[in-house]
C-alpha cells in the first residue's frame, strides 16, 4: 500500500477505535439496536440512490457487524432477540404457505416434475462436486441435501419487497417450498446415510421411523394448526382480530413443533395452505405481519448477517466455488429442460434459475428440528460443513439480489422497479 | 386516408369478441399475464382467434363467422374449455365482467405493439383506465348503405343490449350504483357515443375525409362509437355490452341481436330518424345506472316504458325470426335473464353476503371457467 494511503487507513483506524470499542461493550440488546438503525438508514441510501433491495441493506450491515468484519455483535449476543427472530421466521413461512396452491402441481405436472428435478439436480451436482473433490461421500450428501433448498425466507421477503406480478414468482415461492421440503427429507435420513458405511444390524428401521415420524408428524400438526384457525376465526367473525388469531395461532404451532421433534418449516407451511385451503379470502395475512413486522423483518435481516461465516474461506474457496456452481448449473439445467413444456419462455426459465439461487442459514437450520442455532450434523466433516456455510452465507448475503434483480429486469414483473425509488412510494 | 370500401358479406352473420379479464389465483387483482397465455394458446384447435388487448391483465377473443345459436354457443364453449386449460396450466383466472371490481388503473402496463403505444401516448391515463372489458357482436350485411341503415335502426335497441349484458356495479373497490359501469370509462374517449346520421356509406364517406383532413382521426379504429361500421369484414359492429360472465349468455345476447337485425330488415318497422337521438343518451344512461329496471322513452311516441317490458314485448315481435334462426333457445335464456337479473344483479348479491371482493371475483371466474 503507498505510504499516503497507508497514513489515511491508519488514521481512520485510530478514529474508529473508540467507538468501536465502546460499542464492543455495550448491553448487545442496546448494541443491536444500534445496528437495525444504522441497517434502516444504510438500506434506504442504498435503495434510493443505487435502487439495490433494501433487504440486501439489512444483511450487509449485519454482516459488517459480525465476527467476520468489524465483530461488534457476536452470535450469543443474538440470544435476547431470540424470540422475536423466531416469529419472523414463523411468520414468513407461514405467509409462503398461504400463497402456495397444490392444485396448480396438478394441473400442471411438467410444473410438478420441474419442482422436483430442480431440487435433485442440483443435489447431485453439489454431491457430486465434493465427492470428486475429495469430500467423504455422506458428508457430501447431507450437503448436498442443504444445498437442494432454496432460502424460502429470502424468498418470501423478496416477495413482498418487489411485489412482483407473474410466473416466475409464483413458479420461485412454489419450488422454494418444495425444495425446502425435499431438503429437510434428505437432511432427515443423514442418520441414515451416516449408518450405511457402519455395521451392518445397526437402528436403522428406528432413524427410518423417526424420520417418517418428523415428516407426518410435522404435516398433521400443520393441518391441525389451519383447521384450527379456521374454527376460532369462525366464532370471532371480526376480520380486525385475523392478525391477532394468526400471530396467536403461528406461535403455537411452532412451539409445538419444537417441543414435539418436528419440523417448524414443514409445520408452518402446512398450516398455511391449510389456513388458505379452509378460510379462502377470509385469511388476510398481513404482509410483514404490519407494520410492527416490518421492524421485524430488519431485525431478522440484521441478524442473518450476523450469522456470516466466512473463516477458512482462502483455503475452503475451491469447495465454496464448487458448491455454488455446481448448484447454478444443476439448477439450471432441470428448469431450462422443463421450461416450454411447463408454459415458460427461455427468458422467464433464465430469470427463474437465477431467483432460486439464494441460500440461507435458515437452510442449515432445516437440519434442525427447531429455529436453534445449534447445528445437528454431528460426524459430519468440518470441512465440508465449514464450506457448505461460507457458500450459504454468500448466496445468503447476495440473495436478494438474485431474487430481486432478475425478477424486475429479465422477467419484468415488479411493475414499481420501472419507476425510481426517488419518485417515491 | 380514403375510407376503404364496404366488403359485401352473408347478411345476418355473426361473429362475437369478448375481452376478458387474466386474475391472480391468490388475491384475484388482475394480473399481467396476456404474453403467457398466447404463449400457451399458440397452435389451439379450432377457428377461433386470440390476441392481445391494450392492457397486459386483458386478452381478447374472437369467434369465426357463425349463423346461428347452438354452433355459435358450442364454438365459444370449446374456446372456453381450451383457454381455461392452458390457464390452469399456468395458475391464471379467468373471468368476464364488464369491469373488474377492485383494481387500480394506474398498476397496469399497457400491451408491448405499436398500436397501443400510441394509444397510450395519445390519450395517457384514460388508456390505462380503458382495462374494461366489453363483447363486440359483429352482423354482417351486404352493403355499406345497409350498414348504414341498419346501424342507425338499431340505436333504439341499444340500451337493451346494455341493461341485459350489464355486469359492472363496481370500480376500484367500490359499489358505483350502475349496473355498466364500464361504459363511463368509453365516455371519456372523444370519439366514443354515437355514429353521425348518414344513412348511405357514401355520406359517411365524405364525414371520415372531413375526419381525416383535420387530422383528428387515422382510421376507423379511432371510432369507439356504440355502433360502428367494419368495412373490412362488411359488418356493422355493436360495442355497448360488458362481457357476460358466461358464454352461453354472450352467444345468447349475440344471437338477440341476429333476430333483431333480421326484423328490422325484412319488416322495416320504421325508417330511422336523426330525432330518434333526441332520446338516445338519456335511454343509455337509464340502462347503466339501472339495469333493466330502467325507464326508457320512445323517440317516435315519446312514451315512457320499463326497459324490462321493452325487451319482453321486442322478444315477441322478434320470435318468429328466433325460430328461422334457429334462436329460440338464445331468446329464451335472454327472456329468463329478464326475470332473474342480470349479471351485475348476481355480482351485488355475492358482496351482499359480506363477501370480500377477491371472493366475488372468484366466483365470477369460477363461473366463466366452470
Amino acid at each position: 500500500m503507498p505510504p499516503l494511503a497507508q497514513q489515511v487507513a491508519d488514521w481512520f483506524a485510530e478514529l474508529l477505535r473508540g467507538p468501536m470499542a465502546g460499542l464492543r461493550g455495550a448491553d448487545p440488546v442496546l448494541g443491536l439496536a444500534l445496528v437495525v438503525l444504522v441497517a434502516l438508514i444504510v438500506a434506504n441510501a442504498l435503495h434510493r440512490h443505487l435502487q439495490l433491495p433494501r433487504l440486501f441493506g439489512y444483511l450487509l450491515i449485519g454482516a459488517v457487524a459480525s465476527s467476520a468484519a468489524l465483530d461488534l455483535i457476536k452470535r450469543a449476543d443474538l440470544d435476547p432477540w431470540k424470540p422475536l427472530i423466531d416469529l419472523g421466521v414463523a411468520a414468513l413461512v407461514f405467509e409462503l404457505g398461504t400463497r402456495l396452491r397444490p392444485k396448480w402441481l396438478l394441473d400442471n405436472l411438467w410444473l410438478t416434475a420441474s419442482c422436483v428435478l430442480e431440487a435433485l439436480l442440483a443435489a447431485l451436482a453439489v454431491g457430486l462436486v465434493l465427492v470428486a473433490l475429495g469430500a467423504p461421500a455422506a458428508s457430501a450428501c447431507v450437503a448436498a441435501a442443504v444445498a437442494a433448498a432454496t432460502s424460502p425466507v429470502i424468498t418470501m421477503a423478496a416477495v413482498l419487497e418487489g411485489r412482483p406480478r407473474g410466473q416466475v414468482s409464483e413458479r420461485l415461492l412454489a419450488m422454494s417450498a418444495f425444495n425446502s421440503v425435499l431438503a429437510i427429507l434428505g437432511i432427515k435420513l443423514w442418520p441414515v446415510w451416516g449408518q450405511l458405511g457402519a455395521t451392518p444390524g445397526s437402528d436403522m428401521s428406528s432413524l427410518l421411523a423417526n424420520a417418517g415420524v418428523v415428516i407426518f408428524g410435522s404435516l398433521l400438526l400443520g393441518v391441525a394448526g389451519g383447521w384450527v384457525l379456521d374454527r376460532i376465526s369462525r366464532l370471532d367473525g371480526q376480520a380486525a382480530t385475523m392478525p391477532v388469531l394468526q400471530i396467536a395461532m403461528v406461535i403455537l404451532v411452532a412451539l409445538l413443533a419444537v417441543a414435539l421433534g418436528l419440523s417448524p418449516l414443514m409445520v408452518l407451511l402446512a398450516a398455511g395452505m391449510t389456513a388458505r385451503s379452509r378460510m379462502g379470502h377470509r385469511l388476510t395475512v398481513e404482509p410483514h405481519l404490519g407494520s410492527a413486522g416490518a421492524a421485524l423483518t430488519v431485525l431478522l435481516f440484521v441478524s442473518f448477517g450476523v450469522l456470516s461465516t466466512l473463516g477458512n474461506l482462502a483455503t475452503l474457496w475451491p469447495w465454496v466455488l464448487a458448491i455454488i456452481a455446481a448448484r447454478l448449473v444443476g439448477k439450471g439445467v432441470a428448469i431450462a429442460a422443463t421450461a416450454r413444456p411447463s408454459g415458460l419462455s427461455w427468458r422467464q426459465a433464465l430469470a427463474l434459475t437465477l431467483t432460486l439461487q439464494p441460500m440461507s442459514s435458515l437452510a442449515v437450520l432445516l437440519v434442525a428440528d427447531s429455529f436453534s442455532w445449534r447445528g445437528q450434523l454431528s460426524g459430519a466433516d468440518a470441512e465440508v460443513m465449514q464450506a457448505l456455510l461460507i457458500a450459504t452465507t454468500l448466496m445468503q448475503l447476495t440473495g436478494p439480489l438474485w431474487a430481486l434483480w432478475p425478477l424486475q429486469h429479465i422477467a419484468r414483473e415488479c411493475p414499481d422497479a420501472e419507476r425510481s425509488p426517488r419518485d417515491g412510494a | 386516408m380514403a375510407l376503404e370500401s364496404f366488403t359485401e358479406s352473408q347478411p345476418l352473420t355473426l361473429g362475437v369478441e369478448l375481452e376478458l379479464q387474466l386474475l391472480d389465483t391468490h388475491d384475484f387483482d388482475l394480473t399481467p399475464r396476456a404474453e403467457d397465455l398466447l404463449r400457451e394458446l399458440v397452435g389451439h384447435e379450432g377457428a377461433w382467434d386470440v390476441k392481445p388487448e391494450i392492457t397486459r391483465s386483458m386478452i381478447e377473443i374472437g369467434t369465426s363467422i357463425q349463423r346461428a345459436y347452438i354452433p355459435l354457443r358450442d364454438e365459444l364453449r370449446d374456446l372456453r374449455r381450451q383457454m381455461s386449460r392452458a390457464a390452469r396450466k399456468l395458475n391464471i383466472g379467468i373471468s368476464g365482467g364488464g369491469t373488474h371490481p377492485f383494481q387500480h388503473w394506474s398498476l397496469q402496463q399497457i400491451f408491448p405493439t405499436e398500436r397501443f403505444r400510441y394509444i397510450s401516448e395519445l390519450y395517457g391515463y384514460l388508456a390505462k383506465q380503458f382495462t374494461v372489458f366489453g363483447q363486440h357482436v359483429h352482423v354482417g350485411v351486404p352493403s355499406g348503405d345497409d350498414a348504414m341503415w341498419l346501424l342507425h335502426a338499431l340505436s333504439r335497441y341499444v340500451p337493451h343490449f346494455i341493461a341485459l349484458s350489464a355486469s359492472s356495479p363496481f370500480v376500484q373497490g367500490v359499489d358505483t350504483g350502475f349496473h355498466s359501469a364500464r361504459l363511463n370509462s368509453v365516455f371519456a374517449f372523444p370519439l366514443s357515443g354515437r355514429a353521425p346520421f348518414v344513412l348511405t356509406w357514401e355520406g359517411f364517406g365524405e364525414y371520415f375525409d372531413k375526419m381525416t383532413s383535420t387530422g383528428v382521426v387515422q382510421s376507423m379504429k379511432d371510432f369507439y362509437w356504440d355502433i360502428r361500421p367494419k368495412p373490412e369484414f362488411g359488418t356493422i359492429e355493436l360495442r355497448v355490452c360488458d362481457t357476460p360472465l358466461h358464454v352461453d349468455k354472450a352467444a345468447a345476447l349475440a344471437c338477440y341481436l341476429q333476430c333483431i337485425c333480421r326484423y328490422l330488415r325484412e319488416e322495416r318497422p320504421f325508417e330511422p330518424a336523426e330525432d330518434d337521438y333526441l332520446v338516445y343518451t338519456f335511454n343509455r344512461f337509464q340502462a347503466c345506472r339501472f339495469g333493466l329496471d330502467g325507464e326508457i322513452v320512445d323517440p317516435k311516441t315519446k312514451q315512457r316504458s320499463k326497459l324490462r317490458d321493452d325487451i319482453i314485448r321486442t322478444l315477441a315481435r322478434v320470435d318468429e325470426h328466433a325460430l328461422d334462426l334457429q334462436a329460440l333457445d338464445a331468446s329464451n335464456l335472454i327472456r329468463d335473464s329478464v326475470f332473474d337479473g342480470n349479471d351485475a344483479s348476481w355480482l351485488r348479491g355475492l358482496r351482499r353476503r359480506t363477501l370480500p371482493m377477491p371472493a366475488v371475483v372468484e366466483a365470477a371466474a369460477t363461473r366463466w371457467m366452470a
